[in-house]
């Protein structure tokens, strides 16, 4: 059993293969591209949240010295992608449109982007913006989720299609609930959170020539974005470049083009020289999206001896009022538990706010905090330990598809995860355990995302001296993109790892969609595997071609010609060794190359392919003062094959960081009177530091999901996260009697 | 960040004459608080005079007192051994602030200096009699978790952000200034101020009038000594609310008490009452308890900070259990 | 630039003063006179900003990396903003600009501090290593070595600010034990989330004793 677990310490994994770069600060961001006749725009945002802007005073800053632009919906050139008609031509017209820049005088938000100020120096241009002064005729907002919440509506996309993922659900008896013998009925709500990677979002908006756009922009996907910008401009796609080849942390916000890149792609037009634009870290929480204030209840029903009747699980989470975002916050409620009876409601609210979009573990997160706390409050009402609790209702089939896993390893997890927090020392009864003043508890729950896989393409390119080059559009936002896919192919080529590239984050590259929904390596890694066993394809035969005793290597199979030492060979037989250079001298070729392309295929009509998690946390709370300090986690991912360790484990430690965000200090407050962020600093918007973060030891089953792609993998960086903060709340109720259901968890609710 | 006028100095006069020269011109040190509410234009000096050069960074024994130099880093009085052994609340209480970068950049003068980090104070978008008196107090019917319980005035319900001046309150420590019309000693109780009608002001300082130095009085305060910063997480935040405790304990018996607290109000908080409660009884959890509920008299609580009538005294309690019982 | 004062000379000061207060006064003075409050103090804030751009300009000297530099520098620029914008040394980073995340730290005399807290003109004469100048051609200093072994990074945006701060923080005698270096480095912000592995590196670091 134990040997399908291994421990990051044990484990020889590849170094991150752009680690050098990133210690010595080689690495370039989107803002550090220095352009011949750079420019600085800094943007000026809206001080009121709802209204029109009557006028806007801009003779101050167009006098400040240095101040080459000042540019608003007064002045702005025509987006030719906006004028098209009414709706974004991106968007399918049900969901809104996304907010345009400089499009109009209206006012959606406070701290909508309004005005952009471009000058010689970024000192320059943030003083010029500082004097712009603009008046507005305001209207009544709405911004406050409580007060309104009786405004919810079924998302558009829902209303059109009854099966889409957002609409009712309902299985079994829809009044299951009511005749349960025990039951749980709760509410809990998430407050506003926000991505806040460490990088600010940035964007350096190059226009080559009239119709020849280049941007350095911090997105997670380049290609989406070169569709996105080549539309707004009327352009053939191939006229746009778009160049991310590092991205300073996104966790989702990089996955939606926002106003702040097209304000910087017109001051380029406008100024005719290349501009960069930085957003501020307030800005960061205004015009990049966020992850939606959340309300949600569970009632949920149990037989005496623990086997769960039904559950009804309602969610209403906050958009803007121009844009309809969704997110599968109860997808895990209808899949995760053998109830026979469930209903699930999703709602949207519409408010005077800018649109959420993706935060790492999506929905799943937000609904996993009410699905796990509400599994905890059962098994404890029960008096049944809340591990024995999920697997007595474990389904070894999906009930919501009716399909069976492609595979499903959360026993595993649960076991050997139990063994390594101490789940032996958690007694039943809240404030049992303490450590002189401080109360000791331990809890767990559960995480889930789907094995999501997407067409990605590879171009590969051998040369004589045996290095393998591989291109990819496909960004790499943390995880290791790159030194995953290295390890790919030379796990594929037996070719040593330093001497294989792998380059992304250029639309120019072949194709990819967004790095985000824990794709990936599921869908990249495939094209990788694919372009690599085509190159060896040409090789056997270029190799069988030459006759003698390389004849064998006609009827090889492509998965046992392997690179040796450097030497071509068929695996596991005494073949002919050849060398590569010889070869290509024989042949008069310098290099062979190949382009392979890999998408899904039918296996996902016939499974249900998830990725799993289960995470433990011990956590400490002090009697008194309320103090909370989480002492351990143990995380555990049944993420298919797990391709490189190392950085494998670096993504649960960073889920697990910010699960223990997410339940103890995250929340982004609005003072509705004013409809504006009061919490917009790191300063006031906590995220975890050093201090807050314990040991998290981490285990993976490494076991292939095949059926889910060739590479095996299932994917991480959602399951990461999601179901850390229930598990750190459940402690926190173990260890102090106090249910909080209501994020995040402060020393001032817990005395 | 408008431009402005900028000139180096090295010795106090010139400083002053400087300062005094022009409107509007601020004295810069550290530049951790200043460059950041200049940054938001939320200041705007026309002109910063750079005392660095000026040499107020010693830390010496003179006399019955410890007199610390204004220009002392943060960091530098923090690690200080002299500090470390004869006013370890002291040395506590700094590295209970900010981070080590921030500390290694703060002086002693400027963290008195520390503006408020209100949150409407923060933001020029929003009211603030601080920021700009006459605008209105944003915080009174606003998001007020993090302000004041003690002091508080219509016009501001801001706290002092300071770890720092916790302890110096509590220590009874002596502000020497030197400006226009010479030198001058205040009682660090007296240095800050409540906020009254003039929320703009923080404190006591005249104008073009800058700090040389601390004084701190020796005291028998070397031992059961603890300050205790309750935050929203582990490290790097502002106090909830925050308290420095130091006892003299012989025989059990309280023989002198210091108390003060941060996170409730426009000044450092000392807590003479509850010090007196202290004195001359037994080091029990029932003295502390006691002592900590005579601590939040005449305590005002608004919508989001009513915690702190509980967390407050809670706080007390275990800072003078940690001070009775040092780790 | 030849309208260049020094701030070190207080001749200038009262040169630049006395131009300064003579073009507020003379030009603006009816305008003020008339005007609230309000767009009067914008308009002088205005030409203000005219006058200090045309001659406020300050020398600086300073050692960066090892090597020498003579600028040129308005006083608000900050040490942060010239090392990215004006030298290109955009290994350091602009996390929040308010201090708030140590992603901009840096070494100023051997000691950490934050380069966006800091106008640049407050370094005059003084040292500063940023993380361009910790490897010796193509040797990484043993922490940047560490960083890799550990994966102490992901997005490796915090990376430069985070490697510096750990340098420092041992240098302190503030890595005695894992508590001590959660608690010290705390001023530096990873939201990839990759303290622990940033802990085992520092410890590391620390044990095999090497001078840093």
């Amino acid at each position: 059993m134990n040997e399908a677990f291994f421990d990051k310490k044990d484990y020889k994994s590849l170094d991150r293969v752009d680690g050098r770069l990133k210690v010595t600060g080689a690495a370039r961001y989107s803002a550090e591209y220095q352009l011949s006749g750079l420019v600085y725009a800094v943007l000026v945002e809206s001080k009121i949240a709802k209204g029109t802007i009557k006028s806007i005073d801009s003779k101050a800053a167009e006098r400040a010295p240095g101040v080459l632009a000042v540019i608003s919906h007064v002045n702005a050139i025509k987006v030719p992608g906006y004028q098209t008609s009414n709706q974004h031509p991106s968007e399918p017209p049900v969901n809104g449109q996304p907010l345009r820049a400089f499009y109009d005088n209206n006012v959606y938000y406070n701290g909508q982007p309004v005005a952009v100020v471009v000058a010689s120096t970024l000192e320059k241009a943030q003083y010029g913006a500082s004097l712009v002064k603009i008046q507005y005729e305001k209207e009544q907002h709405k911004t406050d989720f409580d007060a309104n919440m009786e405004s919810a509506v079924l998302p558009a996309q829902a209303k059109k299609n009854p099966k889409s993922p957002v609409a009712d659900y309902s299985r079994g008896d829809k009044n299951a609930f009511a005749n349960a013998p025990v039951k749980i009925d709760a509410e809990y709500v998430l407050p506003t959170e926000v991505h806040n990677p460490m990088e600010l979002q940035a964007i350096t908006a190059h226009w080559e020539a009239e119709d020849k756009l280049t941007v350095y922009d911090k997105v997670q996907g380049t290609q989406p974005t070169q569709k996105q910008f080549a539309k707004e401009w009327n352009l053939p796609p191939e006229n746009v470049k778009v160049i991310a080849t590092f991205v300073g942390g996104a966790f989702g916000n990089g996955l939606h083009n926002w106003p702040h890149e097209t304000a910087a792609i017109i001051a380029a037009k406008q100024v005719k020289k290349p501009v960069k634009l930085v957003l501020t870290r307030e800005q960061m929480f205004t015009m990049v999206g966020y992850r939606p204030y959340t309300w949600q209840k569970i009632q949920m029903g149990a037989t005496k001896d623990g086997k769960l009747v039904a559950i009804n699980h309602e969610s209403v989470g906050q958009t803007s009022s121009y844009e309809e975002f969704t997110e599968s916050t109860l997808q895990q409620t209808r899949m995760m538990y053998a109830s026979p009876n469930i209903n699930t409601r999703y709602r949207i609210l519409k408010l005077d706010v800018s649109t959420p979009i993706w935060m790492r573990g999506p929905g799943e997160a937000t609904g996993a905090f009410a699905l796990e706390s509400a599994m905890d409050e059962m098994a404890f009402s029960l008096n049944i330990d809340p591990i024995e609790f999920r697997l007595m209702n474990y389904t070894d089939s999906d009930p919501d598809k009716q399909l069976p896993w492609s595979t499903k390893y959360l026993k595993e997890c649960y076991d050997a995860g139990k063994e390594k927090i101490g789940w032996e020392k958690r007694k039943m009864q809240p404030g049992s355990v303490r450590s002189g003043e401080w109360l000791v508890g331990y809890g767990m729950g559960t995480g889930t995302f789907g094995a999501n896989r997407g067409v990605a393409a590879v171009r590969a390119e051998l040369d004589a001296e045996g290095n393998l080059l591989m291109q990819c559009a496909i960004t790499d936002i943390g995880p290791g993109t790159g030194t995953a896919m290295v390890q790919i192919a030379s796990n594929t080529t037996g070719i040593a790892t330093d001497k294989i590239t792998f380059q992304l984050g250029n639309s120019q590259f072949p194709k990819a969609g967004n790095q985000g929904g824990s794709s990936t390596v599921n869908s990249v890694g495939p094209a990788v595997q694919a372009a690599c066993n085509a190159l060896k394809e040409q090789l056997k035969t270029m190799i069988a071609s030459n006759g003698g005793s390389q004849a064998a290597f006609a009827s090889a199979k492509t998965d046992d010609i392997l690179f040796v030492n450097g030497q071509i060979q068929i695996a596991g037989s005494d073949s002919a060794k050849v060398d590569i250079g010889t070869l290509f001298k024989q042949n008069n070729i310098r290099k062979i190359e190949t382009t392979q392309e890999s998408k899904p295929d039918e296996n996902r009509n016939k499974y249900s392919m998830y990725a799993f998690s289960m995470h433990f946390a011990e956590v400490h709370v002090h009697s008194l003062t309320g103090q909370i300090r989480v002492k351990k986690v143990v995380c555990c991912a049944d993420a298919g094959t797990i391709i490189s360790p190392k950085t494998a484990a670096n993504q649960m430690i960073g889920g697990a960081t910010g699960g223990i965000g997410m339940a103890l200090m995250e929340s982004a407050i609005i003072d509705h009177r004013f409809g504006r962020y009061v919490t917009k600093d790191f300063a006031e918007y906590h995220v975890p530091v050093h201090a807050d973060v314990p040991h998290v030891e981490v285990f993976f089953v490494n076991k292939p999901d095949t059926l889910a792609d060739p590479v095996g993998s299932k994917g991480l960086g959602e399951i990461a996260i999601i179901g850390v903060a229930p598990a750190i709340a459940n402690a926190i109720f173990n260890a102090t009697g106090k249910r909080i259901r209501e994020l995040p968890i402060t020393p001032d609710k817990l005395i | 960040m408008i431009q402005f006028q900028y000139v180096r100095t090295s010795t106090p006069k010139a400083a002053v004459d400087a300062v005094s020269k022009a409107q509007n011109a601020r004295f810069i040190a550290g530049g951790t608080n200043l460059v950041d509410l200049m940054k938001r234009d939320i200041m705007k000096p026309e002109k910063l005079v750079d005392i660095n050069n000026i040499p107020l960074k010693g830390i010496e024994q003179q006399g019955n007192k410890i007199v610390i130099g204004a220009l002392a880093l943060n960091s530098q009085v923090a690690d200080n051994k002299l500090v470390q052994e004869k006013l370890p609340l002291l040395s506590q209480s700094l590295n209970a602030g900010a981070s080590a970068q921030i500390r290694n950049m703060a002086t002693v003068g400027g963290n008195m200096m520390q503006r408020t980090r209100c949150n409407y104070f923060y933001d020029t978008a929003m009211p603030c009699n601080k920021r700009e008196p006459g605008s209105g107090c944003g915080a009174l019917e606003g998001f007020n978790r993090m302000h004041a319980i003690f002091g508080t005035s219509e016009k501001c319900i801001a706290v002092h952000p300071s770890d720092m001046c916790i302890a110096l309150v509590a220590l009874d420590a002596t502000v020497v200034t030197t400006g226009p019309k010479g030198e001058r000693r205040i009682p660090f109780s007296e240095f800050h101020r409540l906020p009254g009608d003039n929320p703009e002001k923080d404190n006591n300082l005249m104008e073009n009038e800058l700090i040389t130095a601390v004084e701190i009085p020796d005291n028998a305060f070397t031992r059961n000594v603890h300050y205790l910063k309750i935050r929203d997480r582990a490290s790097y935040a502002f106090a909830v609310v925050s308290v420095a405790a130091a006892l003299h304990i012989e025989n059990n018996t309280i023989k002198d008490a210091r108390l003060a607290m941060g996170g409730v109000s426009h000044k450092p908080w000392r807590l003479t009452g509850a010090e007196k409660a202290l004195i001359g009884k037994p080091a029990s959890e029932e003295t502390f308890r006691n002592a900590a509920n005579i601590a939040m008299e005449g305590a005002k609580t608004f919508k989001y900070n009513a915690f702190k009538l509980k967390l407050g005294p809670n706080t007390i309690v275990q800072a003078l259990k940690n001070a009775a019982e040092p780790v | 630039m030849g309208d260049n004062h020094n701030p070190d000379q207080p001749e200038n000061e009262s040169f630049a003063e006395s131009r300064r207060n003579f073009l507020k006064n003379s030009s603006l003075l009816t305008a003020i006179a008339v005007t609230p409050g309000v767009v009067a103090k914008a308009a002088e804030n205005d030409l203000g900003e005219k006058i200090a751009s045309a001659f406020e300009k300050v020398p600086l000297k300073m050692e960066i990396n090892g090597v020498k530099q003579q600028l040129s520098v308005e006083p608000r620029v900050t040490l942060l903003d010239l090392l990215r914008e004006q030298l290109n040394l955009t290994g350091t980073k602009k996390g929040c600009d308010y201090g708030q995340c140590g992603a901009c730290t840096v070494h100023v005399n051997g000691q950490r501090v934050l380069s966006c807290l800091s106008l640049a003109v407050m370094h005059e004469g003084q040292k500063i290593t940023t993380i361009e100048g910790l490897a010796k051609g193509d040797q990484l200093h043993p922490m940047q070595e560490a960083f890799i072994k550990h994966d102490g990074f992901q997005c490796g945006y915090c990376t430069p600010g985070q490697i510096m701060s750990a340098i420092a923080c041992i240098r302190e005698g503030h890595a005695e034990n894992e508590a001590d270096i959660r608690e010290f480095m705390s001023g530096n912000i990873c939201r990839c989330g990759a303290y622990p592995n940033i802990v085992d590196a520092i410890t590391e670091v620390k044990n095999n004793g090497q001078k840093l």
